[in-house]
């Protein structure tokens, strides 16, 4: 394989599932490039991807917030009544003694989630505006580093098995948090799995080119 | 003009960038991590982090994740112990997620892990057949869905919660979300090139 210079590297892609070097080709506005080995999606190309990331994160920023201030689950339990929020969720593990749990469960349900949304919103207005090369560097780093560890999903399908055993104990009740987890589960998953980070990469390329240069 | 062998192409595990693989001391061109590339501790850490996991996965099976206390009878179930009480109460799909979730996903993970971890240093006869990316993908994928089982003890502990009927997290609780945490570190300190090195 010959290559005019390292900068040349740019145009190829590893496929992220079975390590195969894909050729980087142009492709139409809103379609997706897929690995020629194993057809996992490779990249694809949004030319407004700087808005929707933006809007879907403020949207997700605002239904985490309601996720959070509101009960998630209430239940009657011997004539009293017994409500959860996921910051009471984990204050109660504090409270019992589970640090080890709780630490993880405060980084996992709650502080990555909330990074992740509030980097998503700092990078791509520095994107939008053109400014910040260097710390959208730093950000996109600490993106990719905290993203496999944001578990939010996972605490949502959580919520659906702990409400199964919940039956045998009396009537209960969903909250607007749920609700509102759902719909942050939802654009979460939308803006994680489908805004993928070497896109951000290509387009931080495409505003800051200088770099490429020097 | 340069040429190189297409084996020598590495992607970056922080930003997906295609470098060249220069030896010892690689670091990325479009981020600047560090791609590490030891050649005599290669995969020691990851070995580190599952042997960790492994050792917290005996007490997370032993002990009880769930204690129920109901008007001073006190009462603790396991995970198998949890599965199997799910499935006679007749919640199937519950069970069988819960089953999945805790006993299934931890177990192929180790697995996977132990398999990738040796067959990278001692290449055996039929690796060729198996897709050892792939395999490594999956178990990044499955692998932080164990969590599951955890984060349930964490809902229940904190909503039932009266004198009289009361559930607390159990010792498993602990040593089973260190048990995810390693694996998780485990499969993260895997290093993907060494696939590519021993195919």
């Amino acid at each position: 394989m010959k290559l005019e210079n390292e900068d040349a590297l740019n145009h190829y892609i590893i496929c992220q599932q079975c390590y195969t070097l894909n050729e980087e080709l142009p492709i139409e506005d809103g379609s997706k490039a897929c690995c020629a080995e194993c057809g996992e999606i490779l990249y694809r190309y949004d030319s407004k991807l700087i808005d929707h990331a933006l809007s879907w994160s403020i949207t997700g920023l605002i239904f985490f917030a309601l996720a959070n201030a509101f009960p998630l689950v209430m239940i009657d339990l011997l004539g009293s009544e017994q409500f959860i929020t996921i910051p009471k969720t984990i204050a109660s593990l504090f409270a019992n003694g589970f640090y080890i749990v709780g630490f993880l469960c405060l980084f996992l349900i709650f502080i990555f989630p909330l990074m992740i949304l509030l980097i998503n919103i700092v990078l791509f207005t520095l994107l939008k505006t053109g400014r910040g090369e260097d710390l959208t560097k730093e950000l996109l780093i600490l993106l990719s580093r905290i993203t496999p560890w944001s578990m939010a999903d996972i605490f949502f399908i959580s919520i659906l098995v702990a409400l199964v055993k919940l039956i045998a104990f009396g009537q209960i009740h969903i909250g607007i948090s749920f609700w509102a987890l759902m719909a942050f589960v939802l654009i979460d998953l939308y803006i994680t799995k489908s805004i993928r980070i070497p896109e951000i990469w290509m387009l931080r390329k495409k505003i800051f080119p200088k770099e490429a240069a020097a | 003009m340069i040429e190189i062998d297409e084996d020598k192409l590495i992607r970056c595990p922080v930003c997906d960038a295609v470098n060249i693989d220069k030896g010892k001391k690689n670091s990325c061109r479009r981020c600047g991590s560090a791609i590490y590339h030891h050649k005599k501790f290669s995969t020691e850490k990851s070995w580190a982090y599952l042997i960790t996991a492994l050792i917290a996965y005996i007490p997370a099976n032993l002990y009880p994740m769930l204690v129920t206390s109901a008007f001073g009878s006190r009462e603790g179930s396991t995970i198998l112990g949890g599965v199997v009480l799910l499935w006679e109460m007749g919640s199937y799909p519950v069970a069988v997620i819960i089953f999945i979730a805790s006993i299934m996903i931890p177990i192929s993970k180790f697995l996977i892990l132990f398999y990738l971890l040796i067959s990278v240093k001692y290449p055996l006869g039929k690796d060729k057949k198996v897709n050892k990316h792939k395999l490594y993908y999956f178990t990044e994928v499955i692998g932080p869905w164990s969590m599951i089982d955890v984060f349930v003890v964490a809902i229940l502990a904190a909503l039932i919660h009266l004198s009289s009927v009361e559930i607390l997290a159990g010792t498993a609780a602990t040593a089973f979300a260190i048990s995810v945490f390693f694996t998780l570190l485990a499969a993260h300190a895997f290093d993907e090139t060494l696939i590519k090195e021993n195919r």
